[in-house]
């Protein structure tokens, strides 16, 4: 089974399978074989079979939001969306979500000071919504800034390597 | 003791922690505080009709009202905490500073009499000249940074004058101010007191308060790695000497500012318990609030200054907020939908209003749950407090654990190197650096993690028997259970 996962903007393709009392996992080409057990309705505890059979106590709160997943480990909480893609298609079948989710012509602005480190799109290119258009390196991390909607891109107003203020305009889709 | 508990609530707390496990509990309006939490009219009549004896008033709301003291004073009703005339005359910052000079205790350079709102501008530029910049421009009513603007220089100065003025009056309805000299890299120090009704105060040892936000207390511990024997012993003298000044009575809390050169300066004091308490609770071993309501009902002080001043270890606090540390701290109210809470040895956790299911309210100020930590000595309660704030889970809801963690790590913090404006230019260095920082291999975990959530969704409940569930032996499953502790 193939479970379509969004974590920190990056999208992945995970495949689960059962290996006898255990799962495998893998994700772009990476192998787990993983044996889980479940505390409670939230709680897992998964030890990742290897030569250190490193163990994980691992949370999961499933948000108000339908597919959005906080998965809380010591280390912190990654927050995960679960078949986003899939989920917006059939949201725009049965009507719930407009295929064009904003109307009309969208500004890209950059939400912070910094340095656009590379431009993803042309004039002209048909975008899908929550496409990366630009990546804005600010503070030493980098936001990718996306489509709010389906669309063509009418204009962009920046080049790779150009210090932007806030809220300056950097892509017009329409 | 003995004692039966009456609570009262607002709308949005019906189903609050302190409701549940109150004895009786009584609702009192809706959820905005001015028409519930701060009306005395209702407090007072949910005392009376309940037949309560006393009243406790917290550390909020109107915990340092003058008039809720006197109503319940006049409804009959004790009132834990000192008399009205006392709470009103340390409530004013230039009344308070006028005692500490009386009681021969000195006070930061400063106006001695509150700006009104008609002292001219140039009228205040020749005190600000005069005291020297950088001067603090302070609320007469003010507290916990509010209505408080720094000019550096006399061009800064107009526009803090506003500045203050506005936030005073919006929150406290009085726009009076006064000022102060802004001393360079001070420490944030104070003395908890308790007096009783037959004139004995005791002091404790100090409180270390310098880890502040724009000007917010965020982590409290007790001892302060800057104050030896003989500093402690002086401020202790000195906070009695002004608390027997004004014939203070029940808990207290004198703060001071500490001065690299070892000076210190009475700053204000709170007529009430604090936040930060449960640190000076932890290394002396005294139930404060049982103090309160001991001395409340005329129970004479038996406790020996030399323990209360003696330290038994290190106690550090940190105020978990409902707020997005990586989103400059702005306020995370919402639905709590799960808890992980940290235990075990040395850990405390305090006014922990929150459980799985309930809101933490947009109304009311986000604290949601104080977490100490004890140790032997400061690494060690560093150490527990690192490992409690590793197990602690709150989802649903960004707090600002993440934050806490960092801190913890951090040089600075760990070798006790800090003033009250060390936090704030740590933070700016930072820039916006996340909190919440996944390791890659953490990434892969949570992405595992959720696609077996999701398979586990996608195939349905395991019957019995199956792969990896409860067909294994229970034991097995107490010991993982046990593990996640």
């Amino acid at each position: 089974m193939v479970f379509d996962i969004d974590v920190n903007g990056r999208n992945h393709a995970v495949s689960v399978e059962r290996d006898g009392e255990r799962y495998r996992v893998s994700i772009e080409g990476r192998t787990h074989v993983v044996d889980l057990a479940r505390v409670d309705r939230s709680t897992l505890s998964l030890i990742f079979d290897g030569p250190e059979a490193s163990s994980y106590a691992v949370a999961i709160a499933e948000r108000l939001e339908p597919g959005e997943l906080e998965v809380h480990m010591g280390a912190g909480v990654v927050y995960a969306c679960l078949d986003r893609g899939a989920r917006t298609r059939r949201r725009r079948a049965a009507g719930i979500e407009p295929f064009t989710t904003v109307a009309g012509e969208q500004e890209i602005v950059a939400p912070m000071p910094g340095k656009v480190v590379r431009v993803l799109v042309a004039p002209g290119d048909q975008v899908t919504v929550r496409q990366g258009l630009v990546v804005v390196e600010a503070m030493k991390m980098e936001n990718e800034l996306r489509s709010p909607k389906d669309g063509r891109v009418k204009d962009v107003r920046v080049r790779q390597g150009m210090t932007v203020e806030a809220g300056r305009v950097l892509v017009v889709v329409e | 003791m003995g004692l039966r508990a009456v609570a009262v609530y607002s709308e949005c707390d019906r189903a609050a922690l302190h409701v549940r496990y109150a004895d009786e509990a009584y609702a009192i309006g809706p959820s905005t505080p001015a028409e519930s939490y701060l009306r005395i009219d209702k407090l007072v009549d949910v005392a009376k009709r309940s037949g309560a004896d006393a009243v406790h008033p917290g550390y909020g709301f109107l915990a340092e009202n003058e008039d809720f003291a006197a109503a319940c004073r006049d409804a009959g009703l004790t009132f834990i905490g000192p008399s009205p005339e006392v709470i009103a005359r340390m409530g004013s910052k230039t009344g308070a500073r006028q005692a500490a000079i009386a009681a021969g205790v000195p006070v930061v350079p400063g106006t001695e009499t509150p700006l009104a709102r008609d002292v001219p501008d140039v009228e205040i530029a020749r005190i600000a000249d005069a005291l020297g910049y950088p001067v603090l421009i302070k609320a007469v009513s003010g507290g916990g940074g509010k209505g408080m603007r720094v000019a550096a220089t006399p061009e800064d100065l107009p526009g803090g004058i506003r500045a203050a003025r506005s936030e005073a009056t919006s929150a406290f309805g009085d726009p009076s101010i006064y000022l102060e000299r802004r001393l360079l890299r001070p420490r944030h120090v104070e003395i908890q007191l308790l007096g009783d009704e037959h004139g004995a105060i005791v002091p404790f040892v100090e409180r270390e308060c310098s880890i502040q936000r724009r000007h917010q207390k965020v982590v409290e511990e007790s001892p302060s790695v800057a104050v030896d024997g003989k500093t402690r012993a002086a401020m202790a003298e000195a906070a009695v000497a002004v608390a027997r000044h004004v014939g203070y009575t029940n808990a207290g809390t004198i703060e001071f500012l500490l001065d690299e050169d070892g000076r210190f300066y009475f700053l204000e004091m709170n007529t009430r318990l604090q936040v930060e308490h449960p640190i000076t609770e932890l290394v002396t071993g005294v139930d404060l609030v049982q103090w309160q309501i001991r001395l409340a009902q005329g129970a004479r002080l038996t406790l020996d200054p030399a323990r209360t001043l003696a330290p038994m270890g290190h106690a550090i606090e940190c105020r978990i907020y409902a707020e997005d540390p990586d989103n400059c701290f702005l306020p995370s109210p919402g639905r709590v939908l799960g808890l992980r809470v940290p235990a075990g040895p040395g850990i405390r956790r305090d006014d922990d209003g929150v459980t799985p299911g309930l809101d933490v309210p947009i109304y009311y100020d986000p604290l949601m749950a104080k977490l100490s930590a004890w140790g032997e000595d400061r690494p060690h309660a560093i150490a527990r407090m690192a490992r409690a704030l590793g197990e602690y889970e709150v989802h649903g809801i960004k707090t600002s654990i993440p934050f806490f963690r960092w801190l913890m790590a951090d040089a600075s913090f760990r070798e006790g190197r800090f003033d009250t404006t060390t936090l704030d230019a740590l933070l700016q260095t930072r820039a916006g650096h996340p909190f919440l920082d996944i390791s890659p291999e953490a990434e892969e975990v949570a992405l595992v993690a959720a696609a077996l959530h999701a398979f586990d969704r996608a195939t349905g409940p395991r019957r019995a028997g199956d792969a990896a569930g409860e067909s294994r032996s229970r034991w097995k499953d107490q010991a993982r259970r046990d593990a996640l502790r």
